[in-house]
């Protein structure tokens, strides 16, 4: 069985609807009047164990739902979760003991105490041994620097002090599964790397992992997989290729030339390109600087090269790599369920 | 259930030792809290040195009731001070993190502060209990010495009942603290004196709708063998018990709101 | 001056929008005062006659006692305290604005809703409980006046104890001993002529009793003419020695400023 199946999965908010003016709120005394908003609509998740799932998705699209879900936090209108076999809302406590959980805007950190006693009470609340809580804390000492923020009490830490202690609270006790929301908010760079290849050491020795994030260095660092949601319904669920392959499929190359060249004749060369002249634009006209968009399945990047030099000597050029950042972006400007509705 | 109890303590500790760091501010909150009750005996005292007897009741007898409550909200703010921090946790989404620990979301609340000010009301209410016991007429058998300690510890669960039942209300009516818990607390403050000095709802309120007066007034009346009102008293830990079931019951309605609506 | 109305109308306004927090608030005084009337009301039943008090002057005494005590009573300490402790004050203290005028409009801001809910709340015991004797015009001019210096008198030692701030990390201990002292020797609850003769002399010489005790007593009057007009000139200079006392502190504490939080 899979580390974590949802089938069906759903929840709808029941909101009482306030009415307007005088005449509306005497009404709502007397009849209350529902809208229901469905967060989630009938999500179905496979995960394996060891698996790392980014969710994507807007805002509002019900990734916080979703994994609140699957953690147990809330119950499902409809639909049925397993986590590690356990039904998470229901087992609370055996679900409780194999997940780790990160919501990044919020800390799980005693407000008032020191980070040690933080993890000190985790420590007790787990049942961790000695011996391996000393193991992990040297553990996340290494990687995320843990040791100086231990005496510092929670309320006076920087966001990306905090960030780092509780990305040590979420792991201290070697979860199964862990659910990351946003989880490197606040960080350098530096510290990022870190986390992430210690993420990817995760699940190297067969933690499962869902990450939330905007950050697209996190999805592409650490992720295989990335589920996109939005308005509550699953768009694309597959790996990280996949989804670059099915709407990232534009590549850029941006060329300089040593003498200005008419686009007509790259036009002409290249009738599947879209071609953009340079920055200071006479409306047509010779130009030195293009940038070439292509469907990097119609056309490969050496056949506009070889197009590019049969019309002029190159002085310099660039070619941007498919992003998931332009999969994210268009998805956010709901491009993406289109095109899934498109091609069903 | 050891673990619970060790589990709970460790918590505790952890906030005292954080709280002990400010040693003024320490010795301040504990001397106001026990300053506050021995003004409220001060003006019972200036009240009784006209007239000796309020509907009966001496005034070292009222002072043993005063004294009830005392301890019991000492009780309350020492052990169990989180209560009233669960509509700030509510409002602010800490409650989630609280769910997916595997240890009762109900103590992991009670548990998340420590009320150093108890201190003040449990030393001093203890005096003044011991003080009011010795000058009132209680016959002081073996039997009355089980039963007193019974009818202590089930006024005790009464006090911190109604505390975790009535927070319980910010599931229900969200804000930064509890309006619930905060009005209902005060109401409390009324079964400080006998209650027979009260209008008949007044009475009823307090002793059947939220039962204060069995965290005092009721529990006293028994050892002083007061007729009615001790017959009554008796019933002291069956309330304890209801009241423990009702404030599980309100708690648990709450979460399952908060987990069926979100926040 | 137009700022300081500014202030004063902006904290109007926030009182009615948290309108249920300040009823909580007033639910402490209310339940005091409930207790204490059932006490006296037994105490002083049966015709009796305490210290020239019967039930009707008594429960005149405990009302007036309420007013006072619901005066400046909506946490203005517990605003100061709060930006002091989150290191907004030092925003507050940039400002082109004096700090105690500023908050004394706040004051005065909030304290029409705080006098209007008192005498509903009093309202409310008078009809369930019965008219109370009024005093004469005369008595009743000198009560007015004795009600006026009541306002600013608790609003600088509200202030004063706000300030404290300054100088400790946690507010609520104090804001407890603040309450001790002066319910103490205001006399709200019990007059103070039931007090052995050393915490009356005491009283005499602070400032609480001018809080409450005296516009109460004016109001039964157990103080007329010369005497009544001796203790409001007291309350009088109470206002003036503790304002500048107030601006002394303040000019200390702020060389206290030290910001806590992240």
């Amino acid at each position: 069985m899979s580390i974590i199946e949802a089938h069906g999965l759903t929840k709808v908010f029941r909101r009482p609807v306030k009415r307007e003016g005088l005449g509306g709120s005497v009404a709502h005394l007397f009849t209350r009047r529902y809208s229901d908003h469905v967060a989630v609509d009938g999500i179905d998740l496979i995960v394996e164990e060891g698996e790392a799932v980014a969710y994507v998705g807007p805002n509002g699209a019900g990734k916080s739902t979703t994994i609140k879900l699957l953690t147990g936090i809330l119950v499902p209108t409809a639909g049925e979760i397993h986590v590690g076999g356990v039904v998470p809302h229901r087992e609370r406590n055996a679900n409780a003991r194999q997940i780790g959980v990160l919501f990044g805007q919020r800390t799980q950190l005693w407000w008032d105490l020191p980070v040690r006693d933080s993890l000190g009470l985790l420590r007790d609340l787990y049942d961790i041994s000695d011996a391996d809580y000393r193991a992990r804390l040297a553990q996340f000492d290494d990687i995320l620097e843990l040791g100086e923020l231990m005496p510092i009490v929670a309320r006076k830490l920087s966001l990306g002090q905090r960030m780092r202690a509780d990305l040590a609270a979420a792991l201290l006790h070697r979860p199964r599964v862990v659910y990351l929301d946003e989880p490197t908010i606040g960080l350098d760079i530096s510290v990022k790397d870190r986390v992430r290849a210690f993420l990817r050491e995760l699940c190297a020795d067969g933690t499962t992992l869902m990450l939330t994030t905007h950050d697209l260095g996190d999805i592409e660092d650490v992720c295989q997989r990335i589920v996109i949601i939005d308005k509550g319904r699953k768009i694309f669920d597959g790996t990280i290729a996949e989804v670059k392959d099915g709407f990232a499929r534009q590549r850029q190359l941006h060329v300089d030339f040593a003498s200005p060249v008419d686009p007509a004749s790259l036009a002409a060369l290249l009738p599947e390109a879209e071609i953009e002249a340079g920055i200071d634009v006479p409306a047509q006209g010779p130009h030195r600087d293009f940038t070439l968009r292509f469907d990097r399945f119609r056309l490969t990047a050496g056949e506009v090269m070889t197009a590019l030099l049969s019309v002029g000597e190159v002085a310099d050029f660039r070619l941007d790599e498919p992003a998931i950042e332009d999969v994210v972006r268009r998805v956010y400007a709901g491009d993406l369920r289109l095109a899934a509705e498109a091609s069903r | 259930m050891r673990r619970t109890i060790r589990l709970y303590r460790r918590q505790l500790g952890a906030h005292l030792r954080a709280a002990l760091q400010y040693e003024a501010d320490f010795w301040i909150l504990i001397g106001a809290a026990a300053l506050m009750q021995v003004v409220g005996v001060v003006f019972l005292g200036a009240i009784f040195a006209k007239i000796p007897e309020l509907n009966g009741w001496t005034f070292w007898e009222v002072v043993v009731v005063y004294a009830m409550v005392s301890i019991a909200e000492g009780v309350g703010s020492l052990f169990f001070e989180g209560t009233w921090r669960l509509a700030r946790k509510i409002n602010q989404g800490e409650v989630d993190y609280l769910l997916v620990r595997p240890y009762p979301v109900t103590l992991q609340v009670m548990s998340s502060e420590i009320g150093l000010n108890g201190i003040g009301n449990i030393v001093v209410g203890s005096i003044l209990l011991g003080l009011g016991v010795a000058r009132s007429d209680i016959h002081w058998s073996a039997g009355n010495v089980l039963l007193g300690i019974l009818l202590l510890v089930s006024a005790l669960v009464i006090k911190v009942a109604i505390s975790l039942g009535t927070n319980a209300g910010s599931f229900w009516i969200p804000g930064p603290y509890s309006v619930v818990g905060y009005g209902i607390h005060q109401v409390g403050e009324l079964a400080r004196y006998p209650i027979t000095i009260y209008a008949i709802g007044v009475r009823l309120a307090i002793s059947v709708l939220v039962p204060f007066a069995f965290v005092s007034f009721f529990p006293v009346a028994v050892l002083l063998g007061r007729g009615g009102s001790g017959r009554l008293g008796l019933l002291t830990p069956a309330v304890a018990v209801y009241c423990v079931l009702a404030a599980r019951w309100a708690f648990n309605r709450g979460l399952r709101r908060y987990e069926g609506a979100g926040n | 001056m137009r700022k300081y109305l500014t202030l004063a109308r902006m904290q109007a306004r926030s009182v009615l929008a948290y309108r249920l927090n300040f009823v909580l608030s007033l639910f402490a005084l209310m339940f005091q005062l409930f207790a204490m009337l059932a006490i006296w009301g037994v105490m002083l039943g049966s015709g009796r006659n305490l210290n020239g008090f019967d039930w009707g002057h008594m429960r005149a005494y405990l009302l007036v006692g309420f007013v006072c005590g619901a005066l400046v009573s909506q946490g203005a300490d517990f605003r100061m305290a709060g930006r002091i402790q989150d290191g907004m004050v030092a925003v507050d203290l940039t400002k082109p604005v004096d700090y105690q005028r500023a908050r004394f409009a706040e004051v005065v801001g909030g304290a029409w809703t705080e006098l209007a809910t008192a005498l509903l709340v009093c309202a409310g015991v008078l009809l369930l409980s019965g008219p109370v004797p009024w005093p004469g015009v005369p008595d009743l001019a000198l009560f007015a006046l004795s009600l006026v210096a009541v306002l600013p008198l608790k609003f600088l030692i509200v202030y004063m104890s706000g300030l404290v701030c300054f100088y400790t990390q946690n507010y609520l201990g104090v804001h407890w001993a603040r309450l001790i002292i002066v319910s103490l020797f205001a006399g709200a609850l019990v007059p103070l002529s039931f007090f052995p003769h050393w915490l009356q002399y005491l009283a005499a010489v602070l400032p609480f009793a001018s809080m409450s005790a005296t516009p109460a007593l004016i109001f039964v009057g157990q103080l007329h003419g010369g005497k009544a007009l001796a203790l409001i000139a007291v309350q009088f200079v109470w206002v003036v020695a503790l304002w500048l006392l107030a601006r002394l502190i303040w000019r200390h504490a702020i060389t206290r400023v030290t910001i806590h939080g992240g």
